[in-house]
């Protein structure tokens, strides 16, 4: 007879596996740097580009939606709309990760969460050839 | 320079420490005393060490690059002391500081308990050592100098007065994109003001200072806290190793366990003090996000709780088996809560999780990340491998059969499933590294059936009686505990509206603990109070439950507006927003907010601020604590309304190249006349102008114009420019260090076009209602007492000689 600690033990393990692996794969979210790609999917990704600065960002107080341009390296451009206000350290970040999905029939990127890396203050690296 | 030199030879000593331990362990007779010398040895170079950086941090000494990279001068001293472990070095610093006091309080522990020491000490001197590797010269030494590398120093951190000094000139830097100017600081530019007589740090004044974010109390508190939780968890592994090399399995266990509680309490109390930080001070809304770096310390701490479980048994049954039960998993999981704990550091900063976590160090260079990776592999080997080696003769002596109605059983199932939920959280959390990552409902809907479980095997295993049970007495226990708990999730689901149905069992699981523990505490405060400990936890953690799902499941929130002077009512309180002052020497605007809730009045003033360590907007929330419930709100944003009240026009924001049309011509926003000069004089509070070049285009036509704006004499003032053709005036009313101009574009003849917006002040914010959150925070606090009261009892226990 197997014993009582097995049978338990291995009784959680087991259930609480599978209910993981299912889940995982019902919720996991996969890292896009390329925006084309993006644009053909319907899945709920994360899109990490740079913001373009160029285009500003738009803040609409009213619906409180604040909407932006960004980059991937290819210099494909992806507007995003987020229903909420504007990130803490957004002007400053170097590169934005944006969670949502991609509105196909509106053309934009419906952001749930923005996550805004800023430039490393440990190791600034500016090329000489930058300044003047 | 005597930094290194001392953590140089901590290094040596500590590597020193473990050899003579080693050889002491192999039966060497003079060696102990050497490597009880060479242990001294190393801690007190480690914290001679860590006062001297302290110390250099405290007079600004510049001339570090740590020091001026994550501190600065205007900070108050503690924060200023906080910036010690603000960056990746100083905090391995601060956790090998720890690391060094815990080992010497161990020693003096072990010493007294026969061989004990030799074979304890040797594996935790071998941990002290890899974390004296890592702050060593050539890793992430917290003492290098700043021209070491050349750096690029930002000039307002430059001595004002050396600025035109010549050797200087031809190590100014202007920055492309922000006009900044940059010094480089190289070993050249050192040589140069060596030869100059002058100090580097009185040549750099300035550190960039520290991030506003940690500019709080909790910054002093939890990340101390949490490293000496990080310590205490090497401790727990050097006995499971020290059994395995003695294969001797029964007394580790209740020399172990004291020090296994106090340090599941320390970096349990830690991580609470990190979610009430992100909760009340950061703004995110809520104390646990599951975000990878509060993940990475919560699954060393589910493991730690699994262990005390299991090791309890252990030592239960030592008793009458003699080597008593579930040997095997005690040491596995004594192994794994330190190996998570390297995981851990591994994950959080190998820059790993660079885009997956808010606060995840950078990228740390080729030779942290494979050190990081060679700690982790050599503990896993080490603390695996003597399992390995030992598993014949574990097998052979662990091996009993548990009656189903048991609390043996019970409590193992319990850590099992508290093992299981340590599983998910750490392959959510390690899912990134695998370009993949999982959403909140992830860690969620995996967590709750399992909370759910130890909420009913918590109550069960406490009825149970130990070995075998009988079964009408176990239903003549759980009376009680089950008719209270019925009846209070019954009023709980009917008053609170709860219609989930596995809250509703969540809640039933809660309760039952609660009753159970608080029936069982309430007979032993009768008698003997020093067994309380347990009981004390696990009210603390049914409190806990019930606290999240109150919080979490009945929290409401809604953005709202609120325009000066106008009461709106929001979640059932009236709402007015009577204006700003300014704190902190005016560097932050606190927003007062009027919070009526019938007859009861009071205040909230929740905080906005541009940083200039990252010209950010920064907002902090503010809480109406009511006991049964928070009232929170967060700002989002501030309107003032001026600009409008001179010159009714148009307001509008360019960045640079950015466009806009007003009566037929389009207005293109160049760029900042910012001359050289403005910006040192507008430091020093002098006169200076900047101005905006725009580029009209107006039928074809182009024309250059500047407005600007000036400041003599302590005055602000705004030059406007005008362009007849057009009817157009054009006016500067701000512009912000990110590279913007706000404009104000009006008629010349005075006509209004359009809808005007008329002057208000208006205030966005967030506002929840987060009932019984309290409960978490006392949850936690008296689950810790909890621990604090059976570490007493175990240690008292551990010097007891039985068998």
């Amino acid at each position: 007879m197997m014993k009582n600690k097995y049978m338990f033990g291995g009784f959680i393990i087991v259930v609480f596996l599978g209910i993981m692996i299912y889940l995982f794969t019902q919720t996991n979210v996969t890292y896009e740097e390329n925006f084309s790609a993006i644009k053909t999917s319907s899945k709920t990704i994360k899109a990490t580009g740079a913001w373009v600065k160029a285009k500003n960002y738009e803040i609409d107080r009213e619906k409180n939606i604040f909407s932006f341009y960004m980059t991937d390296s290819h210099g494909t451009e992806l507007k995003v709309i987020y229903k909420g206000a504007i990130p803490n350290n957004f002007e400053s970040a170097t590169s934005v990760v944006v969670t949502g999905k991609y509105n196909s029939q509106n053309g934009y990127f419906q952001a749930s969460d923005i996550l805004t890396k800023c430039p490393s203050k440990y190791e600034e690296q500016f090329d000489e050839n930058q300044s003047s | 320079m005597i930094g290194n030199i001392l953590l140089t030879l901590g290094m040596l000593a500590g590597a020193f420490t473990v050899l003579m331990y080693f050889m002491t362990y192999k039966g060497y007779e003079n060696t102990l005393k050497f490597a009880r010398i060479g242990y001294h040895t190393m801690a007190i170079m480690v914290i001679a060490s860590s006062a001297l950086l302290l110390h250099a941090i405290l007079t600004h000494q510049y001339q570090y690059k740590y020091i001026y990279n994550y501190s600065g001068s205007d900070l108050p001293t503690g924060l200023l002391m906080s910036t010690f472990y603000a960056g990746q070095e100083g905090s391995f610093m601060l956790w090998l500081f720890f690391t060094a006091i815990v080992g010497l309080i161990l020693l003096e522990y072990t010493s007294k308990r026969g061989d004990l020491e030799q074979r304890v000490m040797m594996i935790f001197s071998l941990a002290a050592t890899f974390l004296l590797i890592m702050v060593s010269p050539m890793l992430k030494n917290p003492f290098a100098y700043i021209w070491a590398d050349p750096t690029f120093i930002e000039i307002k951190s430059i001595k004002q007065s050396l600025l035109s000094a010549p050797f200087l000139q031809n190590f100014l830097f202007e920055d492309a994109g922000g006009g900044k100017t940059f010094v480089k600081m190289n070993s050249e530019l050192f040589g140069i003001l060596k030869s100059q007589g002058i100090a580097v740090n009185d040549f750099i004044v300035q550190g960039k200072g520290l991030n506003p974010l940690l500019q709080n109390f909790w910054m002093q508190i939890h990340p101390p806290i949490l490293f000496v939780g990080f310590s205490m968890s090497t401790v727990p592994f050097a006995f499971a190793f020290a059994a395995l090399l003695k294969n001797e399995y029964n007394n580790w266990i209740k020399q172990a366990l004291p020090w296994v509680l106090s340090g599941t309490m320390v970096l349990g109390l830690a991580i609470m003090l990190g979610g009430y930080w992100a909760y009340g001070v950061l703004g995110w809304g809520g104390y646990w996000g599951w975000d990878p770096v509060e993940n990475s310390s919560l699954v060393p701490w589910i493991i730690g709780v699994a262990s005390i479980h299991t090791m309890l048994v252990q030592r239960k049954t030592q008793a009458k088996d003699g080597i008593g039960r579930f040997g095997k998993t005690n040491l596995i999981l004594c192994i794994m809560t330190y190996l998570l704990v390297l995981y851990s550091t591994f994950l959080t900063r190998s820059g790993i999780l660079g885009d997956a976590s808010v606060h995840s160090f950078v990228d740390p260079g080729m030779t942290v990340y494979l050190l990081l990776i060679s700690l982790v592999g050599i503990f896993t080997i080490l603390g695996f491998g003597a399992i390995a080696y030992r598993w014949k003769y574990l097998n052979e002596h662990f091996n009993f059969e548990d009656n189903l109605l048991s609390r043996e059983l019970a409590l193992f199932t319990g850590s099992v499933a508290l093992i299981a939920a340590a599983i998910i959280v750490l392959v959510g959390t390690s899912a990134p590294i695998f370009g993949q990552s999982v959403e909140v409902r992830f860690y969620n809907e995996l967590n709750l059936p399992i909370g759910i479980i130890i909420g009913f095997l918590n109550g069960f295993s406490l009825l149970l009686k130990w070995k075998h049970t009988n079964k009408k007495d176990f239903l003549k226990q759980a009376r009680f505990s089950m008719i209270s708990a019925f009846v209070l999730t019954i009023l709980i689901a009917v008053f609170g509206g709860v219609t989930d149905i596995m809250l509703i069992i969540f809640t039933l699981s809660a309760s039952f603990t609660l009753f159970v523990n608080l029936e069982i505490a309430y007979k032993i405060f009768m008698g003997r109070k020093s067994f309380l400990g347990a009981y004390v936890a696990h009210i603390g953690i049914a409190l806990f439950m019930l606290g999240v799902i109150a919080s979490g499941s009945f929290s409401e929130t809604k953005q709202i507006q609120l325009t000066k002077g106008e009461k709106v009512n929001v979640l059932g309180y009236d709402l007015t927003f009577t204006g700003f002052n300014l704190i902190e020497n005016g560097q932050k605007y606190a927003f007062n907010i009027e919070v009526a809730d019938g007859s009861d009045k009071s205040v909230v003033a929740p905080v906005m601020y541009i940083a200039e360590f990252n010209n950010s907007l920064m907002r902090e929330p503010d809480i109406l604590n009511l006991i049964t419930k928070d009232f929170y709100v967060a700002p989002v944003s501030y309107e003032d309304g001026s600009g409008h009240n001179s010159n009714a026009g148009t307001n509008v924001t360019l960045s640079r190249g950015e466009s806009y049309e007003f009566n037929g011509a389009k207005i293109i926003f160049d760029k900042f006349n910012f001359p050289p000069d403005a910006m040192s004089s507008m430091m020093s509070g002098g006169d200076f102008r900047i101005g905006a070049e725009i580029t009209l285009e107006y039928k074809g036509k182009y024309v250059q114009l500047e407005p600007a704006m000036k400041n003599s004499g302590g005055q602000r003032s705004f030059e406007a420019v005008e362009f007849k053709d057009a009817n157009l005036k054009i006016e500067m009313s701000n512009l912000d260090a990110s590279g913007k101009v706000s404009l104000v574009l009006s008629n010349l003849d005075g006509v209004q076009n359009g809808q005007l917006s008329s002057p208000k002040e208006i205030l966005s914010i967030d506002a929840s209602v987060k009932p019984f959150i309290n409960l978490v925070w006392a949850g936690v606090l008296v689950m810790v007492a909890g621990f604090i009261i059976s570490a007493f009892r175990r240690s008292k226990e551990s010097l007891v000689i039985d068998n």
